[in-house]
């Protein structure tokens, strides 16, 4: 009973560490209607510049985190720039296969700068669990959570109920008519890279904590996916719930299934979890029914 | 479109379907088949083999044009689903002992029931949804071969395979297997070609341009997509059974979604749409991939704190940015610049 307790609680947190790295898909599309499939990197970026930022260069951690924001969101204005201000009003194809394209060259510039082998990441949550009665609780993974419901609390009433959230929700709905509304579809782009970097590094450092860095941590980004699609791609609220389904049904699959049909089966179904959601409700579980009109 | 030099008229309903309509399209294509045919004898060994591989990828990118450029349907499996080609092949070869003439087109049919399997999921979904399926593909696959039976697809193991044979011939030399995928590619290609002009190949387009719009016309826009990845991965099966007999082992890293990419890039440069783009992106990009192979010592010394990843690394930078560099600058591709070209050079001295 302890053990299938320990496993539930294992598996809902990891889920919501899921969560957090799956709103970064999330914010970049609610305020630009693009797929990022670049996610992953984007949360190795974050755990560069984290790492960078205090252990690299010394700083304590309430310095060198904050300059890490600050770096990732600046890297996400650069992305935009670079990128998709030469883009607007081109196709959605187009966009998405330049965050493809990244995919690639940000790995490959990851690894010119900071090379390929590697590294400690800081602890900056301690790792020390916690103890209730017979329950062995990780700490970070603890804060992680609450830092996911936070910040999805948060955000979903940014998108939601702000002007500046609802005119970038127009921006996601389509591209032409937020335009002729007078908004602008670039400083949405801009905005939806820089939080979603931002929220990438916060992703890293929860998902990191203790662990070690390597460009390939950058896997979290496709595992992270079934998550944001059973969500729905437009709803970060339901991040929640859906990182709660995909990491329980996760940790259950590792403690039940893997020894009796030898591992991996935790790792593929969250991906046979999305292809069913995907056949059968393709919104997701909040995500927006679109209406077709000709 | 592709535009004809004046007073080139069709008459007869034979020549307006004609893929080849005048002699300087016949004498070239046949001066390029021949030289096709004699390079084994003009280039070096090394060359020859970059040649193979060039061949097979060809094939498996023509697939990739097919779904992506002509039906519009992104696909970031087709690694996957030339993996799958590769291990229906070597798995009926080597427990089976079935002759490659048959492997070879059952793996092609193995990876189009794959492909169409993730493409039927186009009766719920549009757009990018959909590549999101071809991505769980790519990970579906790796989980099924590493965790199936060691028996059943060798597991972490991979599959040793014999050389193909065909009569008395053995396909194991370079230049033997240079044959084989001169042939194969060949077909392919020209196989490429009739279906795009066919009512299929018709809808494909139909269906890119506006499904709505497909579909007000008749047009079985489901089928239709769900077709597009079937033929798609068809392609993809072939190029991976010819790849597994070319490289006489597979494994499943052979078939990642970093391969993937590389295809999608292919076709970026290429030009989205056009077969042949599809053959000059794979041409152009195994080619860069090759210098950068070559002069990777070099610039290992550069870099000296990346040692061997520096070719890795470069190999990276210089695919997303070719990638972003299409796009942005231009999204139809080289075969676009190429055909702009064309027609200037025709319409000369007049501007339009």
């Amino acid at each position: 009973m302890t053990d299938f307790l320990i496993y539930l609680i294992e598996g809902a947190l990891i889920g919501q560490v899921y969560a957090l790295i799956a709103m970064g898909f999330v914010v970049i599309y609610r305020a630009s209607k693009v797929f990022n499939f670049a996610q992953g990197e984007l949360v190795v970026l974050g755990g560069y510049l984290v790492w960078w930022m205090v252990l690299g260069s010394g700083l304590p951690a309430w310095v060198g985190i904050p300059l890490a924001f600050a770096l990732a969101a600046l890297t996400g204005i650069v992305i935009e720039r670079i990128f998709f201000s030469r883009l607007v009003g081109e196709s959605l194809f187009s966009m998405v296969m330049v965050t493809v394209g990244l995919l690639v060259l940000l790995r490959g510039v990851f690894l010119v700068i900071w090379g390929a082998h590697v590294r400690p990441f800081p602890m900056i949550v301690p790792m020390r669990p916690l103890i209730l009665g017979e329950l062995f609780i990780s700490r970070s993974l603890l804060i992680g959570g609450a830092v996911t419901v936070v910040a999805a609390v948060g955000l979903s009433w940014f998108f939601n109920r702000t002007t500046a959230g609802l005119r970038m929700t127009a921006v996601a709905e389509d591209h032409q008519i937020a335009m002729s509304l007078g908004i602008s579809v670039k400083r949405s782009v801009a905005f939806a890279w820089m939080l979603g970097a931002v929220l990438s590094t916060v992703g890293a450092i929860v998902f990191l904590n203790g662990k070690s860095l390597s460009f390939l941590a950058s896997d979290i980004g496709f595992a992270a996916l079934p998550v944001a699609m059973l969500a729905g791609l437009e709803s970060i609220g339901g991040l929640i719930l859906a990182g709660l389904v995909v990491g329980i049904a996760q940790g259950m699959a590792a403690a039940y299934l893997d020894p009796l049909l030898g591992g991996g089966v935790s790792t593929v179904l969250p991906f046979v979890v999305m292809i069913l959601i995907l056949f059968f409700r393709p919104n997701g579980l909040f995500g927006w029914k679109l209406i077709e009109r000709v | 479109m592709a535009m004809l030099p004046s007073g080139v008229f069709a008459v007869r309903y034979a020549q307006d379907r004609a893929l080849l309509r005048t002699r300087p399209q016949w004498v070239s294509l046949a001066l390029f088949m021949l030289l096709l045919a004699l390079l084994p004898h003009l280039v070096t060994p090394r060359l020859l083999a970059i040649a193979n591989l060039m061949l097979v990828t060809a094939i498996v990118v023509v697939g990739l044009q097919i779904t992506l450029g002509y039906a519009g349907q992104v696909n970031l499996g087709q690694s996957a689903f030339m993996g799958v080609g590769a291990y229906a092949a070597g798995v009926l070869s080597t427990k089976w002992s079935l002759p490659f003439l048959v492997t070879i087109p059952l793996g092609g049919v193995a990876a189009a029931l794959f492909g169409f399997v993730f493409g039927l999921s186009a009766v719920r979904i549009k757009g990018f949804y959909l590549a999101l399926t071809t991505i769980a593909a790519q990970f579906i696959f790796h989980f099924a071969v590493l965790n199936l039976p060691v028996s059943w697809l060798g597991g972490s193991n991979g599959i040793s395979m014999h050389p193909a044979r065909l009569g008395g011939i053995e396909f194991s030399t370079d230049v033997s297997i240079y044959y084989l995928f001169l042939v194969s590619c060949t077909l392919m290609v020209a196989g490429a070609f009739g279906m795009m002009r066919s009512r299929t190949g018709r809808a494909f387009i139909a269906v890119r341009d506006d499904d709505v719009a497909a579909g007000m016309t008749g047009i079985p826009v489901v089928r239709t997509k769900a077709m597009a990845f079937l033929v798609g991965a068809f392609y993809a099966g072939i190029g991976g059974g010819l790849y597994a007999y070319y490289i006489r082992f597979i494994s499943v890293d052979q078939f990642n979604l970093f391969n993937s990419v590389w295809y999608l890039g292919m076709i970026i440069v290429g030009g989205t749409g056009s077969i042949v783009g599809a053959l000059l992106g794979t041409f152009l990009i195994r080619a860069f991939q090759e210098v950068v192979t070559s002069i990777g010592p070099l610039l290992a010394e550069l870099v000296p704190w990346l040692g061997g990843d520096i070719v890795f690394a470069s190999m990276n930078i210089l695919l997303g940015g070719l990638i972003a560099f299409f796009v942005i600058v231009e999204p139809d591709g080289l075969m676009h610049r190429w055909n702009i070209l064309k027609a200037s050079y025709r319409l000369w001295p007049f501007r339009y």
